[in-house]
């Protein structure tokens, strides 16, 4: 008894114990939840056996049946496209005023902070206000489209299956472009400064430095950036329901936001449950691209 | 077992008897579930109801529109249901198809208050499944058609002639729109949800369809003249994405010049609209054609699994003993024909209730369906899909009988 105790306040036992808390909670609170989803996918679920754990199985039932739907494909590929488009935009204008920043000009870091006020707005009020500048016929975004000769008419952003994606993912770029600047700048503030004298007294110029010094020392936090950006983008829920409601007839619908269309509009909990699963699968290969992207930063 | 073991075992009976007896000498507990506000009726009838001290005590929970179908459930299949709850109406055939809401029929030929025949159809035939009630009409609402008659006036219509007809409807339309001063035709709503739902579904029954015959020739009508005022730019293509709330917001600011909506529109229009405007039933197709329109609100139920029945059917029978205070107190309707709503004072108001009342004897549930949510998706679905473009009326309705015939099995 005594040695077991010894051993939790000084030695192994403390180390097992560090380890196995945390281990606890994620099992609990993530490993779970995580299982019963899955299981949930392979039953028969509807609203009255939703208390129960004991319900029939189906086997393949409800994944035969969800790539039986015709909108199942186009909604999938509308995910594709919302989470490369969003991804390529925040990080590219992420990158462009985390560079910006960087020079350092009176007021930089003042300014930089201020970006991040996009960050800390809730998602559905976001959703509103986009909802506003996007609408066809009163919206900002036309006014200025149209004053400064690009468009003739009005882009009706929300309501043409051509535009609704992309009306969702000028938001989302918004949205999430000063997360991807903050992450940069602290990735690039990380770079010693010594290395960029050297490559200019060796008669290097300003792109060929970004190149070959900026870009490879920022490698692990791109990589970090873009598996998070993969996550926070396949979360992003707020947004379709604040500008299209998915909207007109699919054209912007995507997995998370049928998902939840189908758990608790049809309450249909096994399709809900199905897509959650499919895309589990594809936040996993995120992870994986996380945690190996970050890993020697943990070694120190 | 020793002896101690028998105390203990006996005091607890003993303790847990005298509860029970304890209890049954107090008050009766009714839990109520809603999602009014504190100005809105449930809360406000259950404080004057508990003053009375009928030995019945009404506890009340107020829950958000969202929840209300998902908070049930889970309550439900875990025992924790309460005694009485409000559902939306197109929702009620989900519960008491599964007999998850008790069977009132038999309560409601004995009351005195409760009586089938005061109700309106389309409330009454919400809480029926296969004949029986299974809950009564809380209020409800219905939809009709806005003008703003100074629009009328300006481009030499006659403000006290309406569109009757579906052909008058898009004509008027066409006379009304200006594009040059930001003025549509007209304005809807063809969402995404149920509201879309909602607004079409009684212009498919006007001509003869319904949600298990969507593809009939009238539905694919109505949707045709749809499509023509989205084609003709007679209403903004962002109808497709607007609610009913935000849609008749640009007719009161006075850029669109009809608007279908319901009376919960009234009291910010009285506030915003700087015109004159009327209201008048929704256009049938042609001249003495079928009258219909939507049916929205809520029903009150209880729960199958309530251990006071009796008492539960007390609190329903005040509730319903308080519809006359309904719109006086709360601006709702009540659903019942036998009630007439009071003058408010306010000439427009007045005239629009009329119409209203008119209107509601035409209003039709959605469903009873459970599956109605999966049906409703279906008819949005089609609905976008034909004023996008993307597919002809009937290709759009022939999809969506498709997968409502899956649903109805």
């Amino acid at each position: 008894m005594k040695r077991i105790l010894s051993s939790v306040t000084d030695g192994k036992g403390f180390d097992i114990g560090l380890v196995v808390l945390p281990l606890g909670f994620l099992f609990v609170m993530s490993g779970l939840p995580l299982v019963y989803n899955v299981v949930m996918s392979f039953q028969e679920v509807d609203m009255f056996s939703l208390g129960s754990f004991v319900r029939p199985f189906v086997g393949f039932r409800n994944y035969v049946d969800l790539f039986s739907q015709p909108e199942t494909r186009p909604i999938l590929f509308n995910t594709a496209l919302f989470v490369v488009a969003s991804i390529a935009g925040q990080f590219a204008i992420g990158f462009g005023l985390a560079l910006f920043f960087w020079t350092n000009f009176p007021g930089a870091s003042w300014l930089r902070g201020l970006f991040l006020v996009s960050w800390v707005m809730p998602g559905l009020v976001v959703g509103a206000i986009w909802n506003w500048i996007l609408s066809g016929d009163f919206g900002v975004l036309n006014f200025l489209l149209r004053e400064t000769g690009v468009i003739d008419g009005n882009i009706f952003w929300r309501s043409d299956p051509n535009y609704s994606l992309w009306a969702v993912i000028i938001a989302n770029i918004w949205l999430g472009t000063s997360f991807n600047m903050i992450l940069l700048s602290v990735g690039l503030s990380g770079i010693p400064k010594d290395l960029y004298e050297a490559a200019e007294l060796d008669g290097a110029n300003a792109l060929q430095r970004f190149w070959t010094i900026t870009l490879p020392m920022m490698r692990s936090t791109i990589g970090a950036i873009i598996a998070l950006g993969l996550i926070f983008t396949l979360q992003q829920f707020d947004l379709f329901a604040g500008i299209t409601s998915g909207g007109p007839n699919n054209s912007s619908n995507v997995t998370q936001y049928w998902a939840w269309d189908l758990s608790f509009r049809q309450y249909d909990f096994a399709k809900g449950a199905t897509i959650s699963v499919i895309m589990i699968v594809f936040v996993m290969l995120a992870s994986v691209v996380y945690v190996r992207s970050t890993r020697h930063e943990v070694r120190g | 077992m020793d002896i101690r073991r028998y105390a203990i075992l006996g005091t607890v009976a003993l303790g847990t008897s005298l509860a029970a007896f304890a209890a049954s000498a107090e008050d009766v507990t009714i839990n109520v579930w809603s999602l009014d506000r504190d100005i809105q009726p449930a809360p406000n009838l259950i404080k004057d109801f508990n003053k009375l001290n009928t030995g019945i005590k009404v506890e009340y929970r107020q829950i958000q529109f969202d929840d209300v179908v998902s908070e049930a459930m889970r309550a439900y299949s875990t025992g924790q249901a309460p005694d009485i709850i409000a559902v939306d109406n197109p929702e009620h055939a989900l519960f008491s198809s599964r007999g998850a809401f008790l069977d009132l029929t038999d309560m409601i030929a004995k009351s005195s208050v409760v009586k089938a025949e005061n109700y309106f159809p389309g409330p009454l035939a919400s809480v029926t499944w296969e004949g029986k009630y299974y809950g009564i009409p809380k209020a409800t609402n219905t939809i009709a058609l806005y003008y703003n008659k100074d629009m009328f006036k300006a481009k030499g219509l006659d403000p006290n002639k309406p569109p009757q007809t579906w052909d008058e409807l898009v004509e008027t339309a066409r006379k009304l729109t200006d594009p040059a001063a930001n003025v549509y035709g007209l304005t809807f709503s063809a969402k995404a949800n149920e509201e879309g739902t909602f607004q079409f579904l009684p212009w498919a029954q006007m001509a003869g369809g319904s949600y298990d015959a969507i593809n009939s020739d009238g539905a694919i009508r109505a949707l045709d003249v749809w499509k023509k005022i989205i084609d003709e730019k007679l209403a903004s293509p962002d109808t497709l994405t607007r609610s009913q709330w935000d849609s008749t917001g640009t007719f009161n600011s006075g850029n669109a010049a009809m608007a279908i909506s319901g009376p919960w529109e009234l009291d910010r229009m009285l506030k915003e609209a700087k015109f004159d405007w009327g209201v008048a039933l929704l256009p049938v197709p042609e001249p003495g054609a079928e009258r219909s329109s939507a049916m929205g609100d809520f029903n009150w139920a209880i729960f199958a699994n309530t251990e006071h029945p009796a008492e539960a059917f007390k609190v329903l029978e005040y509730f319903v003993s308080q519809d006359d205070r309904m719109f006086k107190d709360f601006g709702q309707l009540p659903a019942r024909s036998d009630i007439s709503i009071p003058e408010t004072g306010e000439p427009l108001k007045d005239a629009a209730l009329k119409v209203f009342v008119e209107q509601l004897k035409y209003a039709k549930p959605r469903g009873p369906h459970p599956a109605w949510p999966k049906i409703s998706k279906a008819i949005q679905d089609a609905i976008q899909a034909a004023l996008t473009g993307q597919m002809s009326s009937k290709e759009a309705l022939d999809q969506a009988a498709e997968k409502i015939k899956a649903v109805l099995g």
